[in-house]
């Protein structure tokens, strides 16, 4: 019944559609509105323009930049021992804090298990892409992420590679580490890398900065629903995400 | 507070007038906004071929609409979504409530989403017995406190947080505070509880891309990403004119949107979702439903200049240009959709008759047309529809039925009941208007008519002078005779200058000139 009751639904919406679009029709040949000298184009535009030069290291300045613009935490680190003492520092600053960071949550990407174990600082738990209602516990998530657009300081979440939806959103801190080479200029190259069909993730999350709200007074709260800090952990050495391609397959042609 | 509706839109703005608190909190909402967006929009080298490009997609979708949301519903369903056609509010109102039912569904938590304050949709959820729980917090607020969201990218702008914090006090028994940073962490604790123990997430959609059958929703907060997240069925609703051809469009519209609503480059998140998830033992939801909604939509393609409408894509930017929307405010309007944009979209979604103040409550400054992102051309629009109430009110006038009327106009008006319903409006045409505006050209025509009217007009306003104004809003009565009564009915009139610029020229100004001229 509720299959009839579609069926029909649909036929009488797209039948609308066509009917009100056939009499539009004379005004659409006089109206000015149908007349645009910009033709759509297949792909976006180029919107700034390019640095000057198209190496990784202006790009990995230009999203630390435009991370800390809205309000995230940049850090570069040149080698795997460097990650792993920006995360160190990045924890044991935020065990000073109420934001306490003992209790951490990791996604599955097989990277990280290697580097926390590293760590040089006392936690409580470090849990492997815990179930969504133990996650409410957890103090600290930590993630890699697929891409990073430099224009904006967006990283690029695939849920396809990672198991990092929830670990990047429930936890009051997010740390995420990004490879230098996966960052890229723009909007634009970031959505044509995400790709198609079967290689386009279930669910893509672009994250800018921390949580925020202004519903109060226009007042700029941070940390409402999702992360109140954001820090992310630029890998300018060997690439992480060869380890995790291992586990996950082949990535998307990026 | 009681809900306005928009057949009572002049009192409903007068009576915003005198809320002083309103004014200040709309005053510092819409500079802003208004600042923000300027600057955001000058960073863009090219803001107006991205505007152009916009509208041309846009444009694109709508005159082939029937195709794209068929490659659209194609797409979505071969990644595992389920779509649901609602011709009107009660059909999608019945299908997510059917949907709850399915899956035995007591709680249900939702993100901030225009469609469904436009159906209704928590009354009927409510009626069905299901609780539901807005998780924006202004939509929070707002719904805390039983009102309607007033601007539609900050709905709680009319609160104070003295308001929000005395209504946190009541209604979540928290200790008083005034501290912003305090009362978010209230309501991140208390929804949290929601998020975790919810059957049924609900949300709206930015765009639905017809080639990958994907929908993307924009936020800032994290409520969105935990409302599609965490409970095991996702709903989204969305307007059938949400769509846009090709993956790549994305990239306009993400350029476009979040810098003409907020001022952001990209607000914080983008969900970007298509389908379900692929193995049982990832995560997010199991099933994903879509629900397209047409409540009045397909109606305004039917006309070059009513089809713009559908190119809106909820920036509010026209709100915050607007002068009439900067003093009076969104429930003025008396629907989810207020400002300009408002204005056009809701007397077309529901019908002219119960909504024909709303193209009058514009002074046509064109100020909304220079931000909208998508080029909407909101004055013409405004022209057009009170150009069909004066239609509507004519043929009531001489009980004839749309003999010769243009055949656009007809369809748009299909099954509204237009006629009757204009002329038992609030808007009341006489043949006094034809006359005057007779008496008005005749006047024009003739400088000593002219002259000798604005004497007249001189000496008789005294009788009605108010503080230097005419038909002082706020005053008991009008002191103007009908008709004219009716001019001031909304606004303030400027006096006639105590003396006329012929007068002074007469004086003294032409000796000045010719004084100044060098001989």
């Amino acid at each position: 019944m509720e299959h009839e009751r579609n069926n029909s639904a649909r036929e009488a919406i797209l039948g609308s559609i066509r009917q009100h679009l056939a009499a539009s029709a004379p005004y659409d040949a006089v109206h000015a509105e149908g007349v645009h000298e910009v033709e759509p184009r297949a792909a976006g535009l180029d919107v700034k323009p390019a640095p000057s030069n198209g190496t990784s290291a202006s790009l990995v300045e230009m999203f630390s930049e435009n991370l800390r613009a809205v309000g995230g935490h940049p850090v570069v680190a040149r080698n795997e021992a460097e990650v792993i003492a920006a995360l160190t520092r990045i924890i044991s600053d935020l065990q000073k804090t109420r934001l306490r960071a003992r209790r951490i949550a990791l996604s599955d990407s097989p990277a990280l298990k290697g580097l926390m174990r590293q760590l040089n600082v006392e936690v409580e738990e470090i849990a492997t892409s815990p179930g969504a209602a133990e996650l409410f516990d957890y103090d600290l998530g930590v993630s890699t992420v697929q891409a990073a657009i430099a224009e904006t300081g967006t990283l690029v979440l695939e849920s396809e590679q990672e198991r990092h939806r929830l670990v990047s959103l429930v936890p009051p801190v997010h740390i995420a580490i990004v490879d230098a080479a996966d960052i890229c200029l723009t909007l634009g190259e970031a959505l044509a890398a995400m790709g198609r069909g079967s290689a386009l993730s279930p669910t893509v999350t672009l994250v800018t900065g921390p949580s925020r709200t202004a519903d109060i007074e226009l007042t700029l709260a941070i940390g409402v629903h999702g992360p109140q800090e954001l820090h992310v952990i630029v890998n300018e050495g060997p690439e992480i995400r060869d380890q995790r391609s291992e586990v996950r397959g082949q990535r998307s042609n990026r | 507070m009681s809900h306005l509706t928009t057949e009572t839109f002049d009192a409903n703005a007068r009576a915003a007038l005198g809320d002083v608190q309103l004014r200040g909190a709309l005053r510092n909402a819409t500079s802003l906004f208004g600042t923000r967006r300027l600057a955001a929009a000058n960073g863009l080298q090219n803001w107006q071929e991205l505007r152009t490009e916009a509208r041309a997609i846009k444009d694109l979708v709508l005159l082939n609409l029937d195709r794209y949301l068929a490659e659209f519903v194609s797409n979505a369903e071969s990644c595992g979504a389920q779509v649901h056609w609602a011709r009107d509010a009660e059909e999608a109102n019945q299908i997510v409530c059917r949907l709850a039912n399915e899956h035995n569904a007591l709680k249900i938590v939702k993100s901030k989403s225009m469609v469904t304050e436009e159906i209704h949709l928590n009354v009927e959820l409510e009626r069905h017995g299901l609780e539901v729980i807005e998780t924006d917090l202004g939509e929070y607020i707002i719904q805390l406190a039983g009102e309607a969201p007033s601007h539609i990218i900050v709905p709680a702008i009319h609160k104070t947080k003295r308001q929000i914090a005395e209504l946190f006090t009541e209604k979540l028994g928290i200790e008083p505070t005034d501290d912003v940073d305090r009362l978010t962490s209230v309501a991140r604790g208390v929804l949290r509880q929601r998020f975790a123990a919810a059957d049924i997430g609900i949300s709206g959609v930015n765009f639905g891309v017809a080639e990958t059958g994907t929908i993307l929703i924009l936020e800032n907060e994290g409520n969105v990403r935990l409302t599609t997240s965490l409970p095991k069925v996702h709903i989204a609703v969305m307007g059938i004119e949400k769509i846009l051809p090709r993956f790549a469009d994305l990239d306009v519209f993400l350029k476009l949107l979040p810098r003409s609503g907020t001022g952001q480059q990209l607000t914080t998140y983008q969900s970007i979702i298509t389908g379900t998830k692929r193995k049982q033992s990832d995560e997010g939801p199991e099933e994903l439903h879509i629900v397209l909604l047409d409540n009045g939509r397909s109606r305004m393609l039917a006309h070059p200049v009513t089809r713009q409408s559908l190119a809106c894509i909820r920036c509010g930017a026209c709100l915050n240009a607007c002068p009439v929307y900067q003093q009076i405010g969104g429930h003025a309007y008396g629907s989810v959709y207020p400002g300009p944009i408002g204005a056009v979209i809701t007397p077309q979604l529901i019908g002219l008759g119960k909504a024909a103040q709303l193209p009058y409550a514009s002074s046509l400054c064109g100020a909304c047309r220079e931000v909208c992102p998508v080029k909407i051309d909101i004055p013409e629009l405004l022209l057009h529809l009170r150009a069909e109430i004066t239609e509507g009110q004519k043929a009531e006038g001489s009980r004839q039925k749309a003999v010769g009327r243009e055949p656009g106009l007809e369809v748009a008006r299909e099954g509204r009941d237009q006629d009757e319903a204009v002329a038992r409006s609030g808007i009341k045409k006489h043949k006094m208007e034809g006359v005057a505006f007779k008496l008005f050209a005749l006047m024009m025509g003739s400088p000593g008519l002219y002259e000798w009217n604005g004497k007249a007009g001189r000496l008789f306003q005294r009788l009605v002078m108010r503080d230097g104004r005419i038909g002082k809003v706020g005053a008991t009565f009008s002191r103007l005779a009908p008709p004219l009564g009716a001019w001031t009915r909304a606004r303030d009139m400027r006096p006639i200058a105590q003396r006329s610029f012929r007068e002074l020229w007469r004086d003294g100004l032409a000796e000045d000139r010719q004084r100044d001229q060098p001989h």
